[in-house]
């Protein structure tokens, strides 16, 4: 009996980037490239347009453009492609309980309890196949059945499609599996070849005692591997921990204040759920369910992790406070999926607070949290220095989660002398009325965007022995700061 | 008082600082004059590459300024410094100062300390400190003073920083303590505040980052630039101003002054290096011409050495003699060539084999005292023995008397596209994207505007525009000095007192700071020590003739014995029979022999400078052709032009006519000429051609020639551009190639298996060796353990004489473990393999040999004998039988095709049928001619043909035409690609490696084309050889 399925995804990250480009976008000719150190980078893979029109799976960028000159390319991310097999996963997981990750593009489902749930292996493909073909265009896959992990995974990647619970015909599916397909080392191949072996087929007819002692260890496993004589331990896939949980109301609820007695309820198991796991979020997603129309979605996000009901609340309420509801609501859910471990936190939190006491830290980190709750998170913002020469561009505003940890300046810093008042408009002035002090700084620079600028500025006293800082250029003369 | 002042640059870096200053030398000097400067010191950081450029710039300004040599070098703490050369003496020490900085740290690097500085004479150079603000006084101080009283200066320099005033404060503080004078010395990066943004861009490409990554770091203003006398009267004190005009007033050297002296250990004592020299030149006449020197050549040989006496270059040829001479004692074959080679002093002395009395007209390109320029010879030796000649160089020189020159690494198109747009912040796909959309090499379009017909939204940014003025910009800036390949220059003391000299990338391998045109400009003499493969070819084609040779004459053949003139030869020529033969076996060379049909050696010297770019787009090629078969009259304007042309028919073919023309019929004189070639070499990056077109123009002219004769003459230029080949080269290689066709016709077997042995080299692979080995019916015998040697061997095995394939050709193998292994076959061959593991050989040797099929005399055939060495053990069993059951298991033989895939993947070649011809015998190629027949159809016919594509071409020269090379079992065919058919089919046209054409024949004075009309990709037949992916030589 065929015990394991292995379904793969040649194309799986770029048909997953199709699905969500616009219709007219999915019929461009398209590829992902594989970057390589220091050569050419090649296809790794492409979509239908691309591929009639003769561009193939590992040829040389050069190549494809000179194919296709209008070929559109994007690098392939090898850790994006892992998130679309994880989330496969997650929606197989539904179905079957055993599925082990293939990184990058493989998944393989152990389904020999299941043929018994479902009834044998068609339903079940069946099953799977509407799990993973709701997008547009669908993703391109194979499925094929074996009697051992390593036989499944051999015929789906050498991208046969083949359902049986019968063993006979996987058998004859391998033996016509040509050399290339068989994931032997590439050496082990080419000995294989020098002998006149050609297909998979032909090394099995050899006794497995004649084939050890001419390519070793790993081929005898191998051989065991494929027959199944040799179970490899599974790495199973493990959802997430994430926090949910639906609640029906007792009563038809007509606003957000109403809600806040549940959800202080639904709060505590949350805090209950992440003092268990050590763990703290910065995000929660609030869902409020209505007769006949579409749930209405509250994102709250927090300037630094939090996991105690208490602050919990209190944020969540400033946020509410601004909210207005809909309809009336029937059913509230809760939503936690980004949960980071405090260990991680604390040691970023100290680092940040270099001289400072962590409850300092920690208090400005809640008072900035509510700030943002009733004010909406870009509304705080943290002035910050850049490098530009151009004191109009020598700092601005971040907003507060956007701040980067200062990083070691590489180089000496000069640091200029500039007015600590600058104003936000250079004013224009009468020349005569000013004295000067000190000057020129000449200021030339910007010349990349479009705010070049060319300025010589001087110190100088106003009529009133005011000190300024003043500068011309072609419009004039102007006003910039003040030093007292 | 103000206006007094004439301005002094003490501190300017040129581009030759290497990404630090963004003008050349020339800029700068131009612009300095243009100001008014007195004088300008280059001083590029611990380097002098840039300073023979500037002095050559200055040369040619109407008023030459005084150009101060120099060099700067950063201390960290103890702040910048400039070293400037007061006389002869300061710049030699500047010299050993550079040199002994660079030797310290690798290629590109340098390290300086106080110390070093301490050791200089304060009576020869002055010493300009621009100290950090910090302070590094006491130590400075100590090192420095009070020796350096005199010669030290604190250099003062003002860009208008917010921090001027504080350090205006600093030097009044460091001139009060130390009672320095203070200097102004303003830093220069480039010649023109225009020039901001590239200076900026260079910093950030050093960084290897944006610019606005780095912008902390850049200068906060354009003030490094060459200011005007106002600027800087506004900017320094007057006395600081004054203080740098005294400065310059105390230096006095001028390059003009290096002398180069000749290393004098190569002249026996007591004698002149004249008188040794014609001792030598008479002492070699005599074997050269054994019957005694005719009154002519007599007469040219007293001229000869007239005048290199005149010139002083004894010691030049009495160097290369040197060198020539022990490649004589070593056995290693070598040839001169270059414009003094084909001399008769040169034929002497035996630097060349071409024999003036073949190319008797050739002489008149021998130096000339009125150009003065350096004789230019080069010399080619064996390439897999070159090394011996320059170990020989260094070991009789010594390493501190010999270097190579220098190659200055130029930003190109690509490299300046790729690091302007990095530097600008584009994404490297982004960039990689815009480069594919450029064709480099259409010349006649610039790129940017085919970017900008393709990528026309590039300048509506701000940053695309940048992108393309920038990388403009940079084309031609220098990137680093590189090695030359092969130009030593050796002086008679150390060389260091000359040139400073600086590790190259290879380790043991010292260049000094100059490249050839340095060298040249200086009128220094460097020797070329190159390596060719075809010398190493020769050599062994002439040591298997002797070995094997039945007359006296093969016995003692060399390439001086060679029997000259031979019909035969030139016969198997004009029917393009060329593969194989040196400089005539290209595709385009192949097709120019039917047409040229070369029958003497001088046809030979037009043949090979014929098919260059260089008279192709000069349209030399036809009118010359069309004169050679008498289908159109050979008339020359003037007596003068005749004597120029006539040799080559009235078309200007080599570059020495070119120059030659310029003088007799437009007036030029030597030198101007000579500013000609330079001009001709380089036009598209200097575009200084331009102005000699009036000038050769109105000569013409004024001298009576029309002007429809004038601007051809004037295009024929530009289109030789830095194609144009001398025909003293030619001749040189017309002599090789003569010769390698003398030994392809005479003796094919001999020929063959030299160029096998001494491969890489040539146009083509040993796979395309053998095929015309075949087609010359030399019986070729596979590689084999029982007879085989490591390298191709000849085997009288019949009457006739065989070439025995060497285990050289197995993928994977050592040869001296292979050599070993052989040493101990016994003479009735090994008997099995585990004889053959007892004499030494490994598991994965003997794997090796049976994929090779090496191993059929001993186990059987490859599958047989593999899945037996398979089961070898690294460790020999005690008891031998323990093998003999494993032995007993049988695999099935391969077939033929299989055995055919085997060869090519483990040999590169096979043996057997080719590939097409099984593909024949099994019908696929229905109805298609084959190489061979196409030219016994009639020119016009319809055919199709099938063949391996074996190369691709598509050259500058002919815009949008692809030729490709069809390869089958009866030879080649050539197919022509309009623009039009390529895009129509054009996966097939890319990507075919069996490629199907139907077409159209052309067959003109026996050079038969197919022209494509479609074209098929069919490479799915190749599949069974494991063929389809084979690469062929495209788009070289």
């Amino acid at each position: 009996m065929n015990a394991w399925l292995f379904l793969h995804f040649p194309h799986l990250l770029l048909d997953e980037q199709l699905a969500q480009q616009p219709a007219d976008q999915q019929q461009l000719p398209q590829v992902l490239l594989e970057q390589q150190a220091g050569r050419e980078p090649k296809v790794k893979q492409a979509n239908l347009q691309a591929l009639q029109q003769g561009v193939e799976v590992a040829m040389d960028w050069v190549m494809a453009q000179a194919l296709v000159p209008e070929l559109q390319t994007r690098n392939w991310v090898a850790s994006r492609e892992h998130q679309v097999l994880a989330a496969l996963a997650q929606a197989l997981y539904q179905d079957c309980a055993q599925i082990a990750l293939y990184p990058p593009r493989g998944l393989l489902l152990e389904v020999k309890s299941l043929q018994r749930l479902y009834g044998g292996l068609e339903p079940l493909r069946a099953r799977i196949e509407q799990r993973i073909q709701h997008q547009i265009p669908p993703l391109r896959y194979s499925l094929a059945s074996g009697y051992s992990p390593l036989a499944a995974k051999l015929l789906a990647e050498a991208e046969q499609t083949l359902v049986t619970t019968a063993t006979g015909p996987v058998e004859q599916a391998l033996q016509q599996l040509p050399l290339q397909h068989s994931q032997l080392p590439a050496e082990q191949i080419q000995r294989l070849l020098d002998v006149g072996m050609q297909s998979l087929g032909s090394v099995l007819s050899h006794s497995a005692g004649a084939l050890g002692q001419r390519f070793g260890k790993t081929m005898t496993q191998y051989l065991a591997q494929l027959r199944g004589e040799l179970q490899q331990p599974q790495h199973y896939y493990r959802p997430p921990a994430y926090f949910y949980q639906r609640i029906d109301l007792l009563t038809e609820v007509q606003s957000w204040q109403q809600l806040l007695f549940p959800l202080k309820r639904l709060l505590q198991q949350l805090e209950n759920f992440l003092q268990v796991r050590q763990l703290s979020t910065q995000q929660l997603l609030l869902k409020a369910y209505h007769r006949n129309h579409e749930p209405t979605q509250i994102e709250i996000g927090f300037a630094h992790p939090v996991w105690q009901q208490r602050e919990i609340f209190q944020l969540v309420q400033l946020q509410l406070e601004r909210q207005q509801l809909s309809h009336p609501a029937l059913e509230l859910s809760l939503w936690v999926r980004d949960l980071v471990s405090r260990e991680s936190q604390k040691t970023r939190l100290f680092a940040a607070a270099k001289g400072e006491h962590q409850e300092d830290t920690q208090a400005r980190a809640q008072l900035v949290n509510r700030l943002q709750a009733r004010l909406g998170a870009q509304a705080v913002k943290v002035p910050q220095l850049r490098a530009d020469l151009r004191p109009e561009k020598a700092h601005g505003l971040q907003p507060w989660q956007q701040i980067q940890q200062p990083t070691k300046p590489r180089y000496r810093s000069r640091l200029p002398r500039r007015p600590p008042w600058l104003l936000t408009e250079p004013e224009p002035i009468q020349r005569q009325q000013w004295q000067l002090q000190w000057g020129p700084e000449r200021l030339v620079s910007g010349w990349w965007d479009d705010a070049p600028c060319h300025r010589d500025y001087y110190i100088a006293l106003d009529p009133w022995q005011r000190q300024g800082w003043i500068f011309s250029d072609q419009q004039g003369w102007f006003l910039h700061g003040w030093f007292s | 008082m103000a206006g007094s002042v004439n301005p002094v640059a003490l501190n300017c870096l040129s581009y030759y600082s290497f990404l630090r200053g963004a003008s050349s030398p020339a800029e700068l000097i131009e612009q300095a004059a243009e100001l008014g400067y007195q004088a300008l010191a280059i001083t590029d950081e611990c380097s002098l590459a840039g300073v023979v450029r500037a002095y050559v710039a200055n040369q040619q300004l109407p008023s030459p300024l005084q150009l101060l040599i120099g060099s700067s070098f950063d201390l960290a703490e103890q702040g910048r410094w400039v070293v400037l050369v007061r006389d002869h003496q300061g710049y030699t020490q500047l010299c050993e100062l550079i040199t002994k900085a660079r030797s310290r740290c690798s290629k590109g690097a340098y390290q300086l300390g106080l110390d070093d500085l301490a050791e200089l004479d304060p009576n020869h150079v002055i010493l300009l400190w621009r100290p950090e603000l910090t302070g590094a006084m006491a130590t400075v101080t100590q090192h420095l003073l009070p020796r350096f009283e005199g010669a030290l200066y604190l250099a003062f320099s003002r860009h208008y920083h917010s921090d001027d005033a504080a350090r205006y404060r600093a030097y009044q503080h460091y001139h009060q303590v130390t009672g320095l004078p203070i200097v102004a010395a303003c830093e220069v990066l480039y010649h023109q505040r225009q020039q901001q943004p590239l200076f900026d861009v260079m910093q950030a490409i050093r960084e290897r980052q944006a610019v606005t990554q780095i912008v902390e770091h850049l200068p906060a203003n354009h003030e490094y630039c060459l200011r005007s006398v106002a600027e800087l009267q506004q900017c320094y004190p007057h006395a600081w101003l004054e203080q740098a005009g005294f400065i310059a007033q105390k230096c006095h050297f001028c390059l003009s002054e290096l002398r180069y002296q000749y290393p004098s250990e190569l002249v026996p004592e007591g004698q002149t290096a004249t008188a040794y020299l014609r001792e030598l030149t008479y002492a070699g006449a005599k074997r050269r011409f054994p019957d005694g020197l005719s009154a002519d050549v007599q007469a040219k040989l007293e001229k000869e050495l007239g005048l290199i006496e005149q010139l002083e270059y004894e010691y030049f040829f009495l160097t290369i003699y040197d060198i020539v001479q022990f490649a004589q004692q070593r056995g290693i074959l070598y040839q001169g060539r270059g414009s003094a080679a084909n001399s008769v002093v040169c034929y002497c002395l035996e630097i060349t084999a071409v024999n003036p009395a073949q190319i008797d007209v050739l002489f008149e390109r021998f130096i000339s005292a009125e150009r003065d320029e350096p004789p230019d010879i080069d010399v080619d030796f064996e390439h897999q023995r070159r090394e011996e000649v320059i170990q020989y160089i260094y070991q009789k020189y010594g390493r501190k008397r010999a270097a190579l020159a220098a190659t200055v690494v130029r930003y190109r198109l690509k490299s300046a596209f790729r690091d302007v747009g990095k530097a600008l912040g584009f994404r490297e796909q982004a960039l990689r994207h815009y480069l594919q959309r450029i064709d480099r090499r259409d010349r006649e379009y610039h790129w940017r505007e085919q970017l900008l017909e393709q990528v026309p939204e590039l300048v509506q940014t701000q940053r695309g525009r940048w992108l393309l003025d920038l990388t403009q910009a940079l084309i031609g800036t220098p990137r680093h000095l590189s090695q030359h390949v092969g130009g030593f220059v050796i002086a008679s003391r150390s060389l260091a007192e000359l040139v400073p000299v600086e590790n190259a990338s290879m380790p043991e391998r010292t260049v000094i700071q100059w490249d050839k045109d340095d060298i040249e400009a200086l009128r220094l003499i460097k020797v070329d020590i190159l390596a060719l493969g075809m010398l190493s070819a020769l050599q062994k084609m002439l040591t298997y003739v002797r070995g094997y040779g039945q007359t006296a004459a093969e016995q003692q053949l060399s390439l001086a014995t060679i029997p000259t003139e031979d019909p035969k030869v030139y016969q198997m020529l004009q029917q393009a029979d060329s593969i194989g033969i040196f400089q005539i076996e290209s595709r385009a060379q192949m097709n120019m022999l039917p047409r040229l049909k070369p029958a003497t050696f001088y046809d030979l010297v037009v043949q090979i400078a014929i098919v260059r770019p260089g008279p192709i787009q000069g349209d030399m090629v036809h009118p010359y052709l069309r004169r050679r078969a008498g289908l159109e009259p050979i008339e020359y304007p003037s007596a003068a032009v005749k004597q120029v042309l006539e040799r080559t028919l009235g078309v200007p073919i080599f570059q020495e006519q070119v120059i030659k023309l310029a003088m007799v019929a437009a007036g030029f004189s030597g030198g101007e000429a000579d500013q000609l070639r330079r001009a001709m070499a380089n036009w598209q990056r200097s575009g200084k051609l331009k102005k000699f077109e009036r000038k050769l123009i109105e000569g013409m002219r004024a001298r009576g020639y029309s002007d429809d004769f004038a601007k051809r003459i004037y295009q024929q230029i530009l289109g030789f551009g830095e194609y144009g080949f001398p025909e003293s080269h030619s001749a040189s290689f017309a002599n090789l190639a003569y010769a390698s066709a003398w030994m392809k016709y005479h003796h094919p077997a001999a020929f063959y298996c030299a160029l096998l042995n001494s491969l890489p080299m040539g146009f083509y692979s040993a796979d395309q060796l053998l095929q015309d080995a075949k087609r010359h019916h030399v019986p070729l015998l596979p590689v084999d353990i029982q007879f085989s040697q490591w390298d191709h061997q000849l085997v009288e095995l019949t009457e006739r004489r065989s070439l025995r394939l060497g285990l050289r050709l197995i993928k994977g193998l050592s040869r001296q473990r292979i050599e070993a292994l052989i040493a101990q076959r016994p003479p009735q061959g090994f008997q099995s393999l585990q004889q053959l593991q007892h004499c030494g050989a490994r598991r994965h040797e003997l794997q090796a040999l049976a994929a090779a099929d090496a191993l059929a005399g001993v186990s059987g055939h490859r599958y047989q004998s593999q899945w037996q060495s398979l089961a070898v053990q690294e460790q020999p069993p005690l008891f031998a039988e323990l093998l003999d059951d494993l032995n007993d298991e049988q695999v099935a033989a391969p077939t033929e095709i299989e055995d055919i895939r085997a060869d090519y993947q483990h040999l590169g070649l096979s043996l057997r049928r080719h590939p097409l011809a099984i593909l024949r015998e099994q019908g696929k190629l229905r109805g298609y001619k084959t190489a061979a027949e196409l030219s016994t159809c009639r020119s016009g016919q319809f055919v199709q043909i099938s063949g391996l594509v074996t190369c691709r071409q598509r050259p500058g020269t002919s815009s949008g035409v692809t030729f490709i090379t069809l390869e089958d079992e009866t030879g080649q065919a050539n197919i022509v690609i309009w623009l039009a058919t390529a895009r129509q089919f054009r996966q097939a046209y890319l990507r075919a490696r069996l490629l199907k054409v139907k077409g159209v024949v052309e067959i003109h004075a026996g050079v038969v084309h197919v022209i494509a009309g479609q074209l098929f990709d069919e490479s799915e037949h190749l599949r069974p050889f494991q063929l389809d992916r084979k690469r062929s030589r495209d788009f070289h």
